[in-house]
Formats: structure tokens, C-alpha cells, sequence
């Protein structure tokens, strides 16, 4: 058997003199205990060594890989020309089986020959005599650096960690360059206002300040290859007649400073795209002749590096930099969006609209494959880069003019053009514009509005309270409209006058609310009460409540909003303004509310001047008007 | 029970200075003293503060704690400081206001990591000490917490998986010497490059940049070692090294592996994690010797140092 030995200095081939011994797996070790037991065991029958750190180096990697080298080859076609017939023993089971493969020689891997491996590895520099030591530590040495060497430096020129590296660099320069110039405006601005609106140009008005400093020294400075003549005349003009504060030395040095440190930072920005363009140009040729500098750097910066970026698919490059859009329409099961960073790629950028989602996937397809070329290829040059763009442009100019010569089908199908259609707009008048009263959202049916009521604004029945005074009549009303379905509500709407309607939905409102106000037990029987006597309402049963109610009632705030009002209905919802209009003008109602509200005294219920005191509530007994709270207290209710 | 495996938790001190406890750096908790300081005989390179947070606060994993305070041991101006052996060969302990633990510079004038260096005259020669950082390293760690044995002496080949960018591995090959040899094998770029720059400076440092789980592609480059140091963290750590061992690993050679608990099973329990590890490497034929937890530089971190094939015992 023949054993396959790698080492730093060369291919070294042993025969296994003693097969035997090999059986004994767990003892094998002690064969190799010195170097002398270990001759007995094998012998060196050839040792092919490496010319120089090239050569080693070429091995080593494809022993890494897993390939057979060159060398390795030369060496194993000898041995098979000498003896076919005996089997290989090697430590790496894939290596074996494409020697197998390729040189049809038997190889054999098992714990055995791991063994075996250890122990020639013990005493390796037993068994190859004819080296020494030093040498091949040496070897050892030189191989792992250039190994290692070899592994980091993937590309060796195309480093794109410069490319990601200097456009994060541009982004940041073009913030912070924001902010300072913002800031020396801003500054300077105390001291001459007028200039920043006159120079819109920063980087003019950064020079323009460097070179003037205070605002008096405009007139003699000259600032012609700055500025453009008018705006220096502007300027001149503006600096005799600026309202800004006077600053002292010490201010206009430290502006002065900043200024310069802006237009520093605006020269090096410069200097920076210039490197990038040409580091873009240097590393992904194609890439960047395909969709410019720019899109190129963001794109290789986005997938972190030209190798990353070559291993996306082109739909990926296609959307890269949309990825929200991305995945909310794929949550959502919308459109997903059509481009990402390529959207800013002079291809697309060059045509309509409609067309721009075709070109970004065309683009992107190519881009793509340039990509690739770059990252992977061995030679780059710009043709493939070239090609692509030219194709690219052909198809754009074949889709603007709408397939004269069709991409794909027969010549016979000519271009058709859309139908003639004739679409009328005609408008008409929209009457909503000329109310004055927030809409009216007819979203709700009236049964809900009615269910709803009973949850309904306390502000209702606080403006209602403030109206004040509901007669008897109202009450019966009031019991009508409550116990009503809302057909026949609204059929009574109709029927009745408006304010009657009024009353009976603001009354009705009124105990609806009261009745949400005192305890819900109350309210729940009170409401079954009305329930189940719709017609056979007993006022008595209804003044209690209503006055339980009413003594119940706590403050509520004045606001309606519009929304309620809306679900009250229009009417009362107008009630309701005018009478908060009413409120506001000292308690006084117009004669309008006051046939509403049928308040004697044509008044809100103020504590003071009025005999309704506190109550609010007016009850018509006997054809007169008394207040509620009297009656209360004196025990007629 | 094993009788030579004893596990031990944050043993203070080392064997030969019984008297005085907790050991020679007085109290662990009292590292934090380390302050920084310039001048005398004490080149500082941009160093600053002491071992920091040294107060006996446990870290939490390794990355941002360890890392983020510089390993640098100040030491005032002027003060006098004397360099004695310690107890392990190779290391040394540096005296003075503060005491750390040092190894003897490889190559002089440099610094690694900007860790501090400390020039010592011993009579005609002038021999430089670089400070070791037990919040950086889990060997310094291991050391200081009073490992029995770490096998890695001047002359030793030691296999290092794990090396990262180099600074543990210099103090290694510090120790081993220009005679040893130190293969650092790195799986990641970044700290290859750094790892790279290392080895270029000392030549008793062979970089391999390559995967741990696959010694088979770098066998051409490595030989018998008599030491694995492993810090790999990573969840099928023993299996790395039970490979690597059958393949490099002399036999009777050892092994100090250092086990994160989180890394392997961050759900269970640090003492169940290890005593799982262990029961993992007696099956590969490793078998282990010692235990140790590396308090407080340390939090849920163990050493584990055996033997690979030991030789079997002679009955006479």
C-alpha cells in the first residue's frame, strides 16, 4: 500500500512495508514511537518537491479545494506507471475519489490510515531524510502567509470596501456640509440678512462671506468672480440699507472660520466623487457604464460588496433599496414596487413614465449580468458594459415608438391605436358648497341612531338643559317620539312641524340622555316602562323620571361636534348652533329659539334673574309655566 | 469520581504563596487599582486607565465587555517595579504599585493591541514585558484564576483555534518562544487580516486562515503539536477539537479549552453546559484533568484542561 503524504515542502509518496501491522489500529502508535521503529513501518519511495513558494502555493489550494494539482498529478502518473496495482492512502476521502476518478488508482481513507497519517506526521522528519528541519519550517512558513495571503486577497485590485467606504463618506459630507452651511447662514443672517436671499447658491454665499466678513466692507470688496453682476450690484444695494445687528470682531472671525470650513468640506466632496468615479471606474467597469457612478457605488454599498452584489438575481437588483415598499405590498397582497436604486440610473430616468418599469427590468437583467462580469470574471474590460447599453437603448427606442416595428409577433399585426372615445365631462352644480352647517354623514341608520342615543351626548342634553324648559307638551312628545320606531319617527318627522320635530328630538334626546345619566337601573326600567306602553304613557311616570333625571343631571361641557350633531339630525343640530350662539350672547335667544324652546321668559335659565332658579326644566301645569324645581318642592310631583 | 479532575470555581492566588489567600494581585476586586500612569521606566503607549471595571464586576460574555476595556495595566512614573517568574514557565508577574501579569516581548519596542509595555534592566540587559489583560484573554483569565497547568511553555508547539485577531495568540507565542511554534488558525476575514499583521512581526506564528471544522485542508501546512488552545465558541466546539486532536494532536499531548456556556446552550444551566462538554470530550478519547470558571473576569465561562491519549499508566 502507498501512502499519499502532503507536506509544506513537497509531495512525499511512502510504501507501507509491514500491511500487517495496520490491522492492529489501536497499537499502530507504537510503531511510530521513534524513528527508527517507524522505518520499519514505511518507507519513503518518493519525494516530489515544490521548486518554489509558487508552486507550494498552487498545491496548497487546490488541496484546499479538493482538486488534484498539476503536480500532484505528474507524481501520481508515475506511480501508477510503476505500480498500478496498489492502493493509495490518502487523509481527504473527496480528494480520493477524484483521483479515483481521474487517474483510476485506488484510494483507501479509514481510521486506519488516520492512524497511519498521525504517525508519519509524528516522525516526519525521520521518515524524509535529505531535509532538514529548519527548511522545512521555513517552507511551512512561507506557505501558510502566502496561503493566507492568497485567501484575503480575493481580487486583488478590486477592493470594493474603498467604493462603500467613500459613498457612505459622500452622504455623510452631504448632511453635515447641510447643516453647517444652514448653520453659517443662519448665523450670518443675524448679521446680514438680506444676503442669504439675495445669494441662493451656498457655496457663492460661503465665498461671498469669507471674502466680505462684516457688512461694511461689501462696498469694496469685489466680488465679481463670485457672483454674477446683477446679484453683486444686489448685494452692494442691499448692505447699505441691512437691518442686521452690528457684530464684532471676535463674532465675524468665528463665521469666517466656519465659512472657510465649508468650502473646504465642499472641495474635498468634490475630490471625493472624482475618486469615486474613478475607483468605480477601476473595479466594476460595466457596472458602471450600464447605470452610472453613483447608482453603481449605492448599489454595491447596499449589498455590502461587489461579490454579494453578484450573487443576487436580477429581480433582487432590480428592487434593491425599495425593500419597505418590498414587503409591505407582499404582507398585504398588493403591487410590489417596480424599482428600487436603479430608479436613479440615466436609463430609466430618460423615459415616460409608463415605460419606466419595463426599463428598470431590462436594465436590471443587464446590470446583472455586468455585475457578475466584474465580480467574477478573470479580464474586465468595458465591452460587455457597452453592448449591453447599446442594446438597451435600441429597445428603449423601439417601446417609445409604441412597436412601428413590433419586438415580437407577425409583420401583418400592425400597430393599433386606441379607439376614439369621446369622454364628456360635464359638471354640475354641487348645492353642498353653499351650506353653511357641517355635514351630514347619513352613515348610520336611524335604529342605530336610536340605540345609540342612549350612549349619546351628554352634551346634548347639556346644551338642551341650557335651552331649558321643556312644557308638557313636550314631554308627550317627547314620550311619542322615544317609543316610536324609527319609521314612524321619521314618518312623524315628516308629518309634524319642524319645531315640533325639533322639540320632540330634543326632548327626546334630553331623556334619552337623562336617562343615561341617573343609575342604570332606572334607566333600564324607565326605558322598558316606555317600551312596553308606547302610547299609554303616563305623564306621571315620565315627569318622575324626567325630574330624577333632571335632578341628576350633572355640568356638562358646551361642545357639540359635528359628528353628533349630525346623528341628532339636521334640525336639531341647528337648534343646537343657534342656540350656543344664543349662549354666547348673554343668555339671550333669538325670537326663533325662543318659540322652540317655548321659554316664557325667553331665557336661559341664568342662576340669577330667573324664577326658574337652578331647574332647568318648565313644566306646563294648568296652562301656566312653572318651573319644575318648584313644583318638586312643593310636593305636586 | 474522577480523582484528578476537580472542578474549581474562581480559586484565588497560586499554589506557592499559600500565605497570603487570595494571591498575588492582592484582591481581584482591587485590579480596578490599575490606574493609568506615564513615565520612569514605563513606556505607556497612548495607554490609558487601568484594567478597568476590574472591581470584581462579573462580565457578562466576552465581545463588548472584555474587549471594550483597554488592556492596559498602568503603572505610575518613576515607581520602581521588579519582574519575577511565575509559577507557570513563560509568564511572569510584574510588581510595583500594581501588580500584573506580563509575558516577555518577542519582539521588542511593539506593541500588539496597545497594550502596556514595561522596560526591565536586569543588569546589562534590558528585557521588555508586555502586560496581559485577564478581561481580554481567557488564558490570562485561566491563569489568574489558578489553572493547575496550562501546558504552554517555552519550545511547545501549540495549535491555537480561534485566534481572532492575534492578541491572545502573541502572548503565546510570547511564552513558546522563538523555539515553539503557534499555528493560529482564524476562520474570519477581518480578523485574518489582523492575524496576518501579527504573524509578519513573529515568525514563530503560522497563520491559517481557514475553517477549524476541516483540518484536512490545512494539513499540509501543520505538524505534531503537544497543545491545543481552543476559543472557538462555538456550539460544536468539542467536535472541532476532537478532530483536530486526532489529526495534530501528539499522543499523551493536552488540551485547554475554553467553553462559553451561552454559546453551546443558552437555556440551560452553566454548570449542566460544562458538565456536558466534558462528558462530550471523554468520549473522543480527551480525557479531562481540570475545571476552572473564569470569576470574575468572566461570566458562565469555563476551562477545561486534559490530556489527548494519555500514555497508558505502566503497572509495575
Amino acid at each position: 500500500m502507498l501512502v499519499l503524504f502532503e507536506t509544506a515542502a513537497g509531495y512525499a509518496i511512502f510504501k507501507v512495508l509491514n500491511e500487517r501491522k495496520l490491522q492492529e489500529v489501536d497499537s499502530l502508535w507504537k510503531e511510530f514511537e521513534s524513528p527508527e521503529k517507524a522505518n520499519k513501518i514505511v518507507k519513503l519511495k518518493h519525494f516530489e518537491k515544490f521548486q518554489d513558494t509558487t508552486e507550494a502555493l498552487a498545491a496548497a489550494t487546490a488541496l484546499v479545494e479538493g482538486k488534484i494539482g498539476k503536480r500532484l498529478k505528474k507524481v501520481l502518473k508515475k506511480v501508477v506507471a510503476k505500480e498500478a496495482h496498489e492502493e493509495l492512502a490518502i487523509s481527504d476521502a473527496k480528494l480520493g475519489g477524484v483521483i479515483k476518478d481521474k487517474l483510476s488508482l485506488n484510494c483507501v481513507h479509514s481510521p486506519a490510515v488516520a492512524e497511519l497519517m498521525r504517525g508519519i506526521r509524528t516522525q516526519l522528519d525521520g521518515l524524509i531524510t535529505g531535509l532538514p528541519p529548519r527548511e522545512f519550517a521555513a517552507m511551512s512558513l512561507g506557505l501558510a502567509h502566502s496561503l493566507s495571503r492568497y485567501k484575503l486577497k480575493f481580487s486583488p485590485d478590486k477592493v470594493d470596501t474603498m467604493i462603500v467606504q467613500a459613498i457612505s463618506l459622500l452622504d455623510d459630507l452631504d448632511k453635515e456640509l447641510n447643516n453647517y452651511i444652514m448653520r453659517c447662514r443662519e448665523w450670518y443672517g443675524w448679521h446680514f440678512p438680506e444676503l442669504g436671499k439675495i445669494i441662493s447658491d451656498n457655496l457663492a454665499y460661503c465665498k461671498s462671506v469669507q471674502r466680505v466678513g462684516d457688512r461694511v466692507n461689501v462696498a469694496s470688496t469685489d466680488l465679481s468672480d463670485i457672483l454674477p453682476e446683477e446679484v453683486e450690484a444686489e448685494v452692494k444695494t442691499a448692505a447699505e440699507i441691512s437691518m442686521g445687528t452690528e457684530v464684532s470682531e471676535e463674532d465675524i472671525c468665528n463665521i469666517l472660520h466656519l465659512c472657510q470650513q465649508v468650502i473646504e468640506i465642499s472641495e474635498y466632496r468634490t475630490q471625493l466623487y472624482d475618486y469615486l468615479k474613478n475607483r468605480m471606474m477601476a473595479i466594476a467597469p460595466n457596472l458602471t457604464i450600464l447605470v452610472g457612478e453613483l447608482v453603481g457605488a449605492r448599489l454595491i454599498a447596499h449589498a455590502g460588496s461587489l461579490l454579494n452584489l453578484a450573487k443576487h438575481p436580477a429581480s433582487t437588483v432590480q428592487i434593491l433599496g425599495a425593500e419597505k415598499a418590498l414587503f409591505r405590498a407582499l404582507k398585504s397582497k398588493k403591487d410590489t414596487p417596480k424599482y428600487g436604486l436603479i430608479y436613479h440610473a440615466s436609463l430609466v430616468g430618460q423615459t415616460t413614465p409608463k415605460n419606466k418599469g419595463k426599463i428598470s427590468r431590462m436594465l436590471a437583467s443587464k446590470t446583472a449580468l455586468a455585475i457578475r462580469y466584474d465580480a467574477l470574471g478573470e479580464d474586465t474590460n468595458a465591452e460587455i458594459g457597452a453592448e449591453h447599453r447599446a442594446k438597451l437603448e435600441a429597445r428603449l427606442r423601439h417601446l417609445e415608438e409604441r412597436g412601428i416595428r413590433r419586438i415580437s409577433g407577425t409583420g401583418k399585426a400592425l400597430a393599433r391605436t386606441d379607439k376614439y372615445q369621446y369622454k364628456s365631462e360635464v359638471k354640475t352644480f354641487d348645492p353642498s358648497g353653499d351650506s353653511t352647517l357641517p355635514p351630514v354623514s347619513k352613515k348610520r341608520r336611524f335604529e342605530e341612531v336610536e340605540q345609540e342615543e342612549e350612549g349619546e351626548e351628554v352634551t346634548v342634553a347639556m346644551k338642551v338643559k341650557k335651552i331649558k324648559k321643556e312644557p308638557a307638551v313636550e314631554e308627550a312628545t317627547a314620550e311619542d317620539v322615544e317609543t316610536e320606531t324609527p319609521k314612524k319617527k321619521k314618518k312623524k318627522e315628516k308629518h309634524k312641524t319642524p319645531e315640533e320635530e325639533v322639540e320632540e328630538e330634543e326632548a327626546a334626546i334630553i331623556v334619552k340622555v337623562k336617562k343615561e345619566k341617573r343609575a342604570p337601573e332606572e334607566a333600564e326600567t324607565v326605558a322598558e316602562a316606555e317600551e312596553e306602553q308606547p302610547k299609554k304613557k303616563k305623564k306621571k311616570d315620565k315627569k318622575q323620571a324626567m325630574t330624577e333625571e333632571a335632578e341628576e343631571e350633572p355640568e356638562l361641557p358646551v361642545q357639540v361636534s359635528p359628528s353628533r350633531k349630525a346623528r341628532i339630525g339636521s334640525d336639531v343640530a341647528m337648534l343646537y348652533t343657534l342656540c350656543h350662539l344664543a349662549l354666547s350672547a348673554s343668555f339671550k335667544l333669538s325670537s326663533h329659539c325662543k318659540d322652540l324652546c317655548n321659554c316664557p321668559l325667553g331665557r336661559l335659565p341664568p342662576n340669577e334673574g330667573c324664577p326658574a332658579g337652578p331647574c332647568a326644566c318648565w313644566v306646563l301645569t294648568d296652562g301656566l309655566a312653572v318651573p319644575l324645581g318648584s313644583l318638586i318642592s312643593e310636593g305636586r310631583l | 469520581m474522577r480523582p484528578g479532575f476537580s472542578p474549581r470555581g474562581g480559586r484565588g492566588g497560586f499554589g506557592d504563596r499559600g500565605g497570603r489567600g487570595r494571591g498575588g494581585f492582592g484582591d481581584r476586586g482591587g485590579r480596578g487599582g490599575f490606574r493609568g500612569g506615564r513615565g520612569g521606566g514605563f513606556r505607556s503607549p497612548g495607554g490609558d486607565g487601568g484594567f478597568r471595571g476590574g472591581r470584581g464586576t462579573p462580565r457578562g460574555g466576552r465581545g463588548g465587555g472584555g474587549r471594550g476595556r483597554g488592556g492596559r495595566g498602568g503603572f505610575r512614573g518613576g515607581s520602581k517595579v521588579t519582574v519575577e517568574p511565575h509559577r507557570h514557565e513563560g509568564v511572569f508577574i510584574c510588581r510595583g504599585k500594581e501588580d500584573a501579569l506580563v509575558t516577555k516581548n518577542l519582539v521588542v519596542g511593539e506593541s500588539v493591541y496597545g497594550e502596556k509595555r514595561i522596560n526591565v534592566e536586569e543588569g546589562e540587559t534590558k528585557i521588555e514585558y508586555r502586560a496581559w489583560n485577564p478581561f481580554r484573554s481567557k488564558l490570562a483569565a485561566a491563569i489568574l484564576g489558578g489553572v493547575d497547568q496550562i501546558h504552554i511553555k517555552p519550545g511547545a508547539r501549540v495549535m491555537y483555534l480561534g485566534a481572532a485577531s492575534g492578541t491572545t495568540v502573541s502572548h503565546v507565542s510570547d511564552i513558546v518562544g522563538p523555539e515553539g511554534l503557534v499555528y493560529a488558525v482564524e476562520f474570519s476575514h477581518r480578523s485574518g487580516r489582523d492575524l496576518l499583521n501579527v504573524a509578519k512581526k513573529r515568525t514563530n506564528i503560522i497563520p491559517i486562515i481557514e475553517d477549524a471544522r476541516h483540518p484536512h485542508k490545512y494539513r499540509m501546512l501543520v505538524g505534531m503539536v503537544d497543545v491545543i488552545f481552543a476559543d472557538v465558541a462555538q456550539p460544536d466546539q468539542t467536535r472541532i477539537v476532537a478532530i483536530n486532536a486526532h489529526n495534530f494532536l501528539k499522543n499523551g499531548g493536552h488540551f485547554v479549552i475554553s467553553i462559553k456556556a451561552n454559546c453551546i446552550d443558552s437555556t440551560a444551566a452553566p454548570e449542566a453546559v460544562f458538565a456536558a462538554e466534558v462528558k462530550k470530550m471523554t468520549q473522543e478519547n480527551m480525557k479531562p484533568q481540570e475545571q476552572l470558571t473564569l470569576e470574575p473576569y468572566e461570566r458562565d465561562h469555563a476551562v477545561v484542561v486534559g490530556i489527548y491519549r494519555p500514555p497508558p499508566k505502566q503497572k509495575k
